[in-house]
């Protein structure tokens, strides 16, 4: 009963949001960095601030919305000696697994205050495939203990709802609620754009980021 | 042969024995220099083979430092790297920073429990972190980190973060007292994202230099830090006066590396200082390497003795070597000796023989002189008398032709004193011509008349051809002489009805004048020998003269720098050539004026 109860009161919201979508654009960082096919998308802290290079925004919508009372999964795989992607939005109490797919041993660790942590040294093969919950907000740095060059970021929100901007900044956030919110543009770990929103049913929002 | 006298004898070797003492100073001295070059060179030699050496082993030594220096910063830019340091920088996890290192740093930490020099050898110390300002970052545990006191740590600090690794020195006191010595890296830690210097590692380690046994050959190595010098081996004292020269020499080649020489305390040595830590913003250090020269002082004195005794019996051979010259050199000239001693009193009795007819010859034309002027008095006194005596009236006839006979005679006389004297004076050169111009044409006319005007009066007839107004060079009286004298003969030696010629012409720069007479000629045989003196030709025995007259007008030609000679007697023909000199034409004028 008590399950049905929760099943209903996550599609409810689902049924009254189907309609309601935000589209827009945020205005990226400039970069100098020619274009390159088969872009990869790289961490880079200067000054204290981590960000992606070439520029890439989180938007997601802010509000006090429940826990999913299942941890949702994700998957942060290592590939080519990188993080793909390198920039992953994870609600709160997300289980994030770190599959290796490479053909050398990786060792996944953070020093950051919302989760430190360190996998140890593993291979491809490995079972279960290594993961973490992530349950306080914030940004999370990723390194390899072997491959200095290796980060990641897991940015991580008390919101299910979040998209990663496509290269030019494009974003569109679909099945939202309804209501009152503050829709928030993440650019680096010091710069957050947001803007108030108001989401009615069956609407469709265009929001654009200056 | 001539015997040579005694003294050119002690001469001679007089001359051996110079030659001997001349050649021995110069063997002498020649060897002495040799020694001297020999044992400059040498030493110099000694003392590079040394040097030569002693930098040997210091390279050698360096370069084990410098090897063993590259792997410390090779570790150290491999712990600068690590992922869990950088993540502990980056991301604000201070607090783990340490524990990260311990774990990173795990197998480099000297481990306590396996002690001995192996340990030393790779192993650290200790770390510690220096933040954005170059200070120290305490470290949570002392243990970890390796103990430092707080003295000693905070010269691990740096007034800004370095771009490149720095190495320092720092000397340790033990807790027992003593020093040990420990060289440490601060590596700087740049941020793989931005470059930039975000943080930086210092890590010690047991310096190899202070207190090692390897640096052989007596060489002690140290260092100078902050101008103390820590080497064990020295006192005090000797410590410091070292520092102060390796300060000395720091200052004066401005931190390059050098070698030198010194007395210190008593004992010469060599030294040899190199900055550790070039261009280090740690305080400078140096590696100070002391060689003792006692050694080498040995070797230079061993082969001084050596060169010296070389030189000994090089200037004994020397000296035998110069005395067999001297006596080799020295024969020859004393045969020059000899030689020349005959030489010499051949001259010396030539030179009596030539003074003795110059004497000779002297006092004969002297005599002559005095002779001639003694007679002349006694002459002019008896002709005086006579002519006195033939002025008396009572006189026959008979008696009066005697007189003036006798008169005659002593006119003869006087003209052989004159010709006599005259002679004599040319014979002792002491007649000197006066050059004039002479008008020669006069003096023939003069003398045709007087020719006509002797007593015994021969018709002759007299044939001429001259110019008019011929100049000589030459004194007139004497001039006049030659043709009396010539004329004189040409008549005395003529015949009956024979001629004369006289003939005068000018030819050259010389005038020619010819005098030619009829009467028998002079025999081929006596032809050669009328101009000697007292000599009379055969038909001159019934002819009055006495055969000076020839020899007297050749004399005076010759001394107007003319001639006198026979050009022809044959076939009733005798000629004589006389040569004179024709007179400079400004000196004619004069002399026709005249």
């Amino acid at each position: 009963m008590k399950r049905f109860l929760a099943a209903l009161v996550l599609l409810l919201p689902a049924i009254a949001r189907a309609e309601i979508t935000i589209e827009g654009r945020v205005a990226l960082p400039k970069t100098h960095t020619a274009p390159v096919v088969n872009k990869r998308y790289e961490v880079v802290t200067k000054g204290g601030v981590v960000a992606i290079s070439p520029p890439l925004a989180v938007v997601y919508l802010e509000g006090n919305f429940p826990r999913p009372a299942t941890p949702p999964t994700a998957q942060l795989p290592q590939k080519d000696l990188a993080f793909v992607p390198s920039l992953l939005p994870i609600q709160v109490g997300t289980r994030v697994e770190f599959p290796n797919r490479d053909d050398v041993y990786h060792n996944i660790f953070s020093y950051s205050a919302p989760k430190r942590f360190d996998l140890g040294r593993y291979r491809a093969d490995e079972r279960p495939v290594p993961s973490e919950v992530f349950d306080v907000p914030g940004l999370v740095t990723l390194r390899c203990d072997i491959h200095e060059h290796m980060r990641g970021i897991i940015l991580v929100l008390e919101t299910p709802y979040f998209v990663v901007t496509d290269p030019d900044g494009n974003f569109r956030l679909s099945g939202l609620p309804a209501g009152r919110y503050r829709l928030k543009a993440w650019l680096s770990s010091k710069t957050t754009l947001d803007q108030p929103v108001e989401l009615k049913a069956d609407s469709a929002l265009h929001v654009d980021f200056p | 042969m001539i015997a040579v006298p005694e003294s050119k004898k002690s001469g001679v070797s007089r001359f051996r024995t110079k030659l001997l003492v001349a050649m021995m100073l110069v063997v002498s001295a020649i060897t002495a220099l040799a020694l001297y070059l020999a044992d400059h060179y040498l030493a110099a030699a000694a003392e590079q083979d040394l040097r030569r050496e002693f930098q040997g082993e210091i390279t050698a030594l360096q370069n084990v430092q410098d090897l063993r220096h590259a792997a410390l910063v090779e570790l150290c830019r491999a712990l600068v790297r690590r992922p869990r340091i950088h993540a502990a920088l980056e991301d604000d996890a201070l607090d783990l920073l340490y524990p990260s290192a311990k774990d990173e740093l795990r197998d480099i930490m000297a481990n306590d429990a396996e002690p001995g020099p192996a340990a030393y050898a790779l192993h650290a110390e200790f770390y510690r972190f220096l933040d954005r300002a170059g200070a120290v970052i305490v470290g949570p545990n002392v243990n970890d980190v390796g103990r430092l006191r707080p003295e000693e740590e905070s010269q691990l600090a740096l007034a800004a973060l370095p771009e490149r690794q720095q190495l320092g020195y720092l000397v340790r006191h033990a807790d027992g007292g003593g020093e040990r010595l420990s060289e440490f890296i601060a590596m700087p830690i740049v941020s793989s994202e931005t470059g930039e210097v975000i943080a930086a590692i210092v890590v010690g380690f047991k310096s190899a230099i202070f207190g090692d046994a390897r640096g052989g050959a007596g060489i002690k190595r140290g260092l100078l830090l902050d101008g103390r010098l820590h080497l064990d081996a020295f006192a005090e004292a000797e410590r410091a006066a070292l520092a102060a020269e390796v300060m000395r020499a720091v200052a004066a080649a401005q931190g390059a590396p050098s070698s030198f020489g010194r007395e210190i305390a008593g004992a010469p040595r060599l030294l040899f200082y190199k900055r550790l830590n070039p261009g280090s913003r740690f305080p400078p250090a140096f590696e100070v390497c002391v060689y003792p020269l006692a050694e080498l002082r040995e070797r230079q004195w061993h082969v001084r003795w050596q060169v010296l005794s070389a030189g000994g019996l090089l200037l004994l051979g020397g000296l035998a070597a110069s005395n067999y010259l001297s006596t080799r050199l020295s024969r020859p000239v004393e045969k020059l000796a000899v030689d020349s001693a005959e030489n010499l009193a051949q001259r010396v009795r030539a030179e009596a023989a030539l003074e003795l007819t110059s004497e000779e010859l002297q006092r004969a034309a002297r005599f002559s002189a005095d002779a001639s002027h003694q007679l002349k008095t006694p002459v002019t006194v008896l002709r005086a008398g006579l002519e006195e005596l033939l002025a008396e009236q009572n006189l026959t006839a008979e008696e009066g032709n005697a007189i003036s006979a006798l008169i005659h005679q002593t006119y003869r006389l006087s003209g052989v004193i004159e010709d006599l004297l005259l002679l004599s004076r040319m014979d002792a050169g002491r007649l000197e011509i006066e050059f004039g111009a002479v008008n020669l044409t006069h003096l023939i006319e003069a003398a045709i008349d007087d020719l006509g005007a002797q007593p015994d009066a021969i018709e002759l007839a007299v044939e001429t051809d001259f110019p008019a107004d011929l100049h000589v060079a030459g004194e007139k009286r004497y001039i006049s002489l030659i043709l009396q004298n010539l004329l004189e003969n040409a008549r005395k030696y003529n015949r009956p009805d024979g001629r004369v010629r006289i003939a005068a012409r000018e030819a050259g720069g010389e005038i020619l004048l010819t005098i030619g007479n009829t009467g028998r000629p002079i025999p081929p045989a006596a032809q050669a020998r009328v101009f000697e003196r007292f000599h009379r030709g055969e038909i001159g025995e019934n002819v009055p003269g006495y055969g000076l007259g020839l020899n007297l007008a050749r004399e005076l030609a010759r001394l107007h720098r003319g001639d006198l000679r026979l050009v022809r007697s044959a076939d009733d023909w005798t000629e004589f050539e006389v040569r004179f000199r024709v007179a400079q034409p400004a000196v004619a004028d004069l002399g026709s004026l005249s």
